[in-house]
């Protein structure tokens, strides 16, 4: 029977009721740790897959050849876009992993939580080396003051070009000095209606995918999202302005933006040769086909500041007692240690999480193997600011994302586009989490 | 449950055959019945019941899914009055509703009357109108993706060839719940189809014969004899329709995400978007209430008139 749009609903209120029934039967109820005759055995969950899992699943089996004591099980998460609503519904049960992988964006759902292990006294362990990773990936594990994450990946955004569509149009390839008008310009110029040819790209779902990209514009400008007390939106703003103007113009006057709905087609014609620019992240690079000749440079600036945006993920410990929590932590060290992810990074082509990462030995057979990412590691000191860890942030972020879409679809100008917005995050903000 | 009772009064007519009171019991039909029943009453009741209960509770209090939740009384319930999100998404709501089902059910019907004769590869039509049916909604919203895309979907392509403009379809604010609609139909169509098959299997001939007879020709026949007697089918399809237009996600969820500008978001969306984006779960279940409300005097109006109707025809 094909009554699938009603069993959705009845599974969301299920789920709603669901938690919170057994939230209410005692938050905070562990497991005993499991113990057999001094080894720990702790579990990992993450959602890595393909070449990533091979790398995970091998690091761990070294690690449990040479440490009897603390064996680690690996469990995959079935992907970490549902990763924290596994996470809380485990909680809810009381049957928590001791380390998960889980999204940036999840942090503010998790911090402060019973369950979730205050890692700030840890982390400042010196031998830790905290201030080793960048500046921005400490701030996205950190709310309200305390550290709740150690960066498990990070990633930015970057200009990817296509070559052959630069030179058939003859425009010169992207600088690091490009500004915004460099850029609309040569975009204008890689756009040819007639064979439905598109300077650039960009994501108009509305939803954070939509915004972040528009926070790195923001950025650049000068602007910021929030109030520094972070009671109030600060985006309605003359760089915010800016920012949402340079959408319009491109995507509506100049018609050189193809808007993606958020299906991820913009890669397929990115690789069909039909769109010459991108702002994406390394995990594009490997779905770009072979014969496709790109290159990579970062963002184009505005007021000479090329400011980028990141998404770092963490690592989150759950407290599952003592002992699992020690051996937790004592695996964890040695995972994010610069040598373990300098390995890691090797074998996936995922980018440094530790500045120190970039000095090892293996740093020089990464850039030769991953050249396309040489710009990314480059651009991780672009990234100034990161996205505030609150829980109406999600709020604000749809709030953003369905205003910039109309203003990319011309529906909205920009003046009314940032009015709604922002008075949509000061109510949400007003109304706290 | 009569068996346990004696009868009252004067002696039981056949007093030493009569089983113990046991097993009486054990062999009563209901008992057997409800044993049968058993494993599914306590499975729905969990997960069905359960939570329903549950996001009642839920309803009256400022609940963030894990941890305690405080109460508010009516405060979820009075927000909902103000909610100008929450307005939009029952007026995207209703409109998709009131054209998803009529549409659904006229073509349904026109389609099923087409394919009730004998004609070469009919078994094929028939397969060709129900496999949308049993294709998963994500393939079949992927598909209208890339169909509806306004830049190099293939319906863009017909169109220009016919020498009308490009349409926006998922991209157009007044598009966008159109081609929701236009995807919804084609997902749903053969269910309908396949129902109204079934109802013109039960059409007597003799009816048609006699119509036939009496100089009807088939196009009168077909709208004077088969439809009024087809009634029963449309009331079934037309409630199970709207119940299932009033709760749509899934197409909304894969395609457009409520936009754009929140021209696609129904309730349903709207009530995922406070659960489990921003952890609102009190008020999404508020809304889960009101949409649970609505369904049921909007099904109790359809029955109440329906039935009138078919009582007339017979």
């Amino acid at each position: 029977m094909a009554s699938r749009p009603r069993f959705v609903a009845a599974l969301a209120v299920g789920v709603v009721a669901a938690l919170s029934l057994a939230a209410c039967t005692g938050s905070g109820s562990t497991p005993a740790a499991t113990q057999s005759g001094g080894v720990v055995n702790i579990t990992l969950s993450h959602g890595y897959t393909d070449v990533e899992a091979k790398a995970v699943t091998a690091q761990v089996a070294s690690w449990n050849a040479t440490h009897p004591d603390i064996q680690v099980k690996l469990v995959f998460n079935g992907g970490n876009d549902g990763a924290l609503q596994k996470t809380l519904a485990g909680m809810a049960a009381g049957s928590m992993p001791d380390i998960a992988y889980e999204y940036g964006s999840s942090m503010a759902a998790l911090a402060g939580r019973p369950q979730v292990v205050d890692l700030t006294a840890k982390v400042s362990d010196p031998s830790f080396k905290w201030d080793d990773f960048y500046s921005f990936e400490r701030d996205a594990a950190t709310s309200n003051g305390k550290v709740y994450g150690v960066p498990a990946l990070v990633d930015n955004l970057a200009l990817v070009y296509n070559k052959k569509l630069f030179d058939a149009a003859g425009v010169s390839y992207p600088t690091n000095s490009w500004t915004w008008d460099d850029f609309r310009a040569a975009a204008k110029k890689l756009t040819n209606a007639s064979v439905k040819q598109y300077g650039w790209a960009y994501v108009a779902d509305g939803s954070e995918d939509t915004t972040w990209r528009w926070l790195a514009m923001l950025w650049q400008e000068g602007g910021s999202l929030l109030s520094s007390d972070g009671t109030k939106s600060a985006f309605n703003s003359p760089a915010g302005l800016k920012a949402t103007q340079l959408l319009h113009d491109m995507a509506v006057t100049d018609k050189s933006v193809y808007l993606d709905q958020g299906n991820g087609n913009y890669l397929n014609l990115f690789n069909s040769g039909k769109i010459a620019m991108l702002w994406t992240g390394p995990w594009d690079l490997s779905s770009i086909n072979s014969d496709v000749n790109y290159g990579t440079q970062i963002l184009p600036a505005a007021a000479g500041v090329h400011s980028s945006i990141a998404g770092p993920d963490n690592w989150m410990v759950f407290n599952n007692g003592t002992a699992r929590e020690r051996a937790a932590w004592t695996f964890l060290t040695w995972l994010t240690s610069a040598q373990t992810h300098g390995t890691f990074t090797l074998a996936t082509g995922d980018l440094p999480t530790r500045a120190s990462e970039t000095k090892l030995d293996t740093y020089t057979s990464y850039l030769a193997k991953y050249p396309g990412d040489a710009v990314f590691v480059l651009n991780l000191s672009n990234v100034t600011t990161a996205r505030p860890n609150t829980k109406t942030y999600p709020q604000i972020s749809q709030a953003i994302g369905s205003q910039m879409q109309g203003v990319l679809i011309g529906q909205t100008s920009p003046q009314d586009a940032l009015n709604s917005a922002a008075q949509q995050a000061d109510s949400a903000l007003a109304a706290g989490p | 449950m009569t068996t346990v009772t004696a009868p009252p009064g004067g002696a039981p007519l056949q007093p030493r055959t009569r089983p113990s009171l046991l097993r009486r019991v054990w062999w009563s039909d209901s008992l057997a019945g409800w044993a049968f029943i058993s494993p599914t009453v306590l499975l729905i009741g969990l997960f069905g019941l359960v939570p329903v209960v549950w996001a009642f509770v839920l309803s009256f209090q400022h609940n963030d899914l894990i941890s305690p939740g405080s109460w508010v009384g009516l405060q979820n319930y009075r927000k909902l009055l103000n909610d100008p999100q929450f307005t939009n998404s029952v007026r995207n709501t209703i409109v998709y509703t009131l054209i998803f089902v009529p549409v659904c059910v006229i073509g349904a019907l026109l389609v099923a009357a087409a394919l009730n004769r004998r004609i070469r590869g009919m078994a094929f039509y028939r397969v060709a109108v129900f496999i949308p049916v049993v294709t998963s909604t994500v393939a079949t919203a992927t598909m209208f993706g890339w169909l509806l895309d306004p830049d190099y979907g293939l319906v863009n392509v017909a169109l220009n060839k016919v020498g009308i403009a490009s349409q926006g379809f998922f991209r157009d604010p007044h598009e966008a719940l159109l081609s929701i609609v236009l995807m919804t139909v084609w997902g749903w169509l053969g269910f309908g189809v396949i129902i109204y098959m079934a109802a013109l299997q039960s059409v007597s001939a003799d009816l048609l014969e006699a119509a036939a007879m009496d100089g009807c020709t088939r196009w009168r026949a077909f709208w004077r004899v088969e439809v009024p007697l087809l009634a029963p089918a449309t009331l079934f399809l037309v409630i199970w329709l709207t119940i299932n237009a009033l709760q749509l996600f899934d197409e909304i969820f894969v395609t457009t995400k409520g936009g754009p500008v929140g021209s696609t978001t129904v309730v349903v969306y709207y009530l995922y978007m406070q659960a489990f984006q921003y952890f609102n779960g009190g008020y999404a279940s508020a809304i889960a209430y009101v949409l649970f409300l609505a369904i049921l005097v909007v099904t109790a109006i359809q029955l109440a008139v329906g039935r009138r109707f078919s009582h007339g025809q017979r």
